[in-house]
């Protein structure tokens, strides 16, 4: 996608996911402004520090105590690197995902499809990563949820990650492995073939009795250390 | 080639999707005006609304996108490890904000107006005053873009501003102010139309590297 033209004439126009009605009108049709390197300073969104309560990183319970949501507890480890490979550390990491039964808690998702709220699942959480950028999250394996119902047009089981923190950002959906569906999922496919591998989850050795998947996150940007780090 | 090994590696960008939990905007500061009910809190500078409307190709309001905000303070100087400026950080300042359109498609931000601020340090070019628009929405990945305001000559030489070489491009980007002010005495608020597609689409810029 970096072709000498495209340094040329600007940045890069964006790809739009087929059969996904939000992105047909939604993504610029116009391509992207190079920022001139003049100005280029690579300030991305620095919030606050955030307030971490206990247990945001365990999304299987409400609270700490409270009994497990329904479904299979699985472990996400993984590290956040910097596109100069270097951990991003103490960076904030959002991730959401639906329940067992594909059924996110959010308000919008009443209705649209048949599958139940778990009393037990909120299916979302937040951790910092450590002084080696590595995190490690707790969820249930998300259910699979249908997209469009006209076309037959099922999301794949998915977690959705956000890392925000000074010098990188970035929004990503982790996939598992062995999923028939990601291969007719638009938003799976829009993915570069040979990408596709670093959008999934691999199985790794169990965690505290879980089945653990590893999930590496590499971001464009370059970690910049707050001055409270050090 | 090097360069290019370490480019295949960075994990794609994906859509926040249709359900992006709410939690994560009460989280994280919304409205930079107020800390916390019942705090005296003053950060330096002029305090503005911004009123920011979404719209999709086909005119319709884009609800729910959510925006990170990111600025710098009333002197220009930005709370940012990178930022090596010699104009001092404000302590009631942070300029980070993540908020949520309405479902019209509306998003008001409570904030100080930003100062204009060198490119580097000791570098004669100057950055007009300016917030940097992080957004996200169903359909859509990350974009960025850069909000201007009309009532700042330093606009004409803003290297980034500049760069659109359309002018009437350019001016999408110009929030303005209006002349009647909604939010009290001393409060400047400036509207401005973000058209994610389409006729009179927005300009974003692209930050990967080329
Ligand atoms: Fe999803």
């Amino acid at each position: 996608m970096n072709t000498p033209d495209i340094v040329q004439r600007g940045g890069r126009v964006l790809p739009v996911v087929v059969n996904d009605r939000e992105s047909e009108a939604r993504t610029p049709a116009n391509r992207l402004y190079r920022i001139p390197d003049a100005a280029r300073d690579p300030f991305t969104p620095c919030p606050p520090a955030p307030f971490m309560r206990a247990g945001e990183h365990d999304l299987t319970r409400l609270a700490p105590g409270r009994p497990q949501a329904s479904g299979e507890a699985i472990a996400i480890t993984g590290r956040i690197l910097d596109e100069d490979l270097r951990p991003v550390r103490r960076t904030l990491v959002e991730v959401w995902g639906a329940n067992a039964h594909g059924r996110y808690s959010h308000v919008i998702d009443a209705g649209r499809n048949d599958a139940p709220l778990d009393p037990n699942f909120y299916g979302f959480g937040r951790l910092v990563t450590d002084d080696d950028g590595r995190y490690q999250l707790r969820t249930i394996k998300p259910g699979a949820y249908i997209a469009r119902t006209d076309i037959g047009w099922w999301r794949p089981p998915h977690v959705h990650f956000s890392v925000v923190g000074s010098g990188v950002r970035l929004v990503t959906q982790m996939y598992f492995p062995d999923e028939p569906l990601n291969e007719k999922d638009f938003i799976f496919l829009i993915v570069p073939a040979a990408d596709r591998d670093r959008v999934i989850g691999q199985p790794a050795a169990t965690h505290a009795g879980d089945r653990a998947f590893r999930f590496d996150i590499v971001i464009r940007g370059r970690f910049q250390t707050p001055p409270d780090l050090d | 080639m090097a360069s290019e090994d370490l480019k295949a590696r960075f994990t794609p960008e994906a859509t926040i999707g249709p359900f992006y939990p709410g939690a994560f905007l009460t989280h994280l500061p919304q409205d930079l005006w107020t800390v916390a009910p019942l705090v005296a809190h003053h950060p330096q500078g002029q305090p503005i609304v911004l009123v920011a409307r979404f719209f999709d190709s086909l005119k319709r309001p884009v609800p729910s996108l959510v925006v990170e905000l990111w600025q710098a303070n009333a002197h220009g100087r930005y709370r940012h490890p990178q930022d090596q400026s010699a104009a001092p950080l404000d302590p009631q300042f942070d300029g980070f904000a993540r908020v949520r359109t309405s479902d019209e498609g509306v998003l008001r931000f409570y904030t100080i107006k930003p100062g204009a601020h060198p490119v580097r340090r000791e570098s004669a070019e100057v950055r007009a005053p300016h917030l940097r628009l992080t957004i996200f929405a169903s359909g859509i990945d990350r974009l960025i873009t850069q909000l201007f305001f009309d009532d700042e000559s330093s606009n004409q030489s803003d290297p980034v501003l500049q760069s659109i070489p359309d002018p009437r491009v350019r001016g999408r980007l110009i929030a303005r102010r209006r002349r009647t002010s909604g939010g009290g005495e001393g409060v400047g608020e400036y509207e401005i139309d973000v058209v994610l597609r389409g006729e009179d689409e927005t300009p974003f810029f692209d930050d990967w590297d080329g």
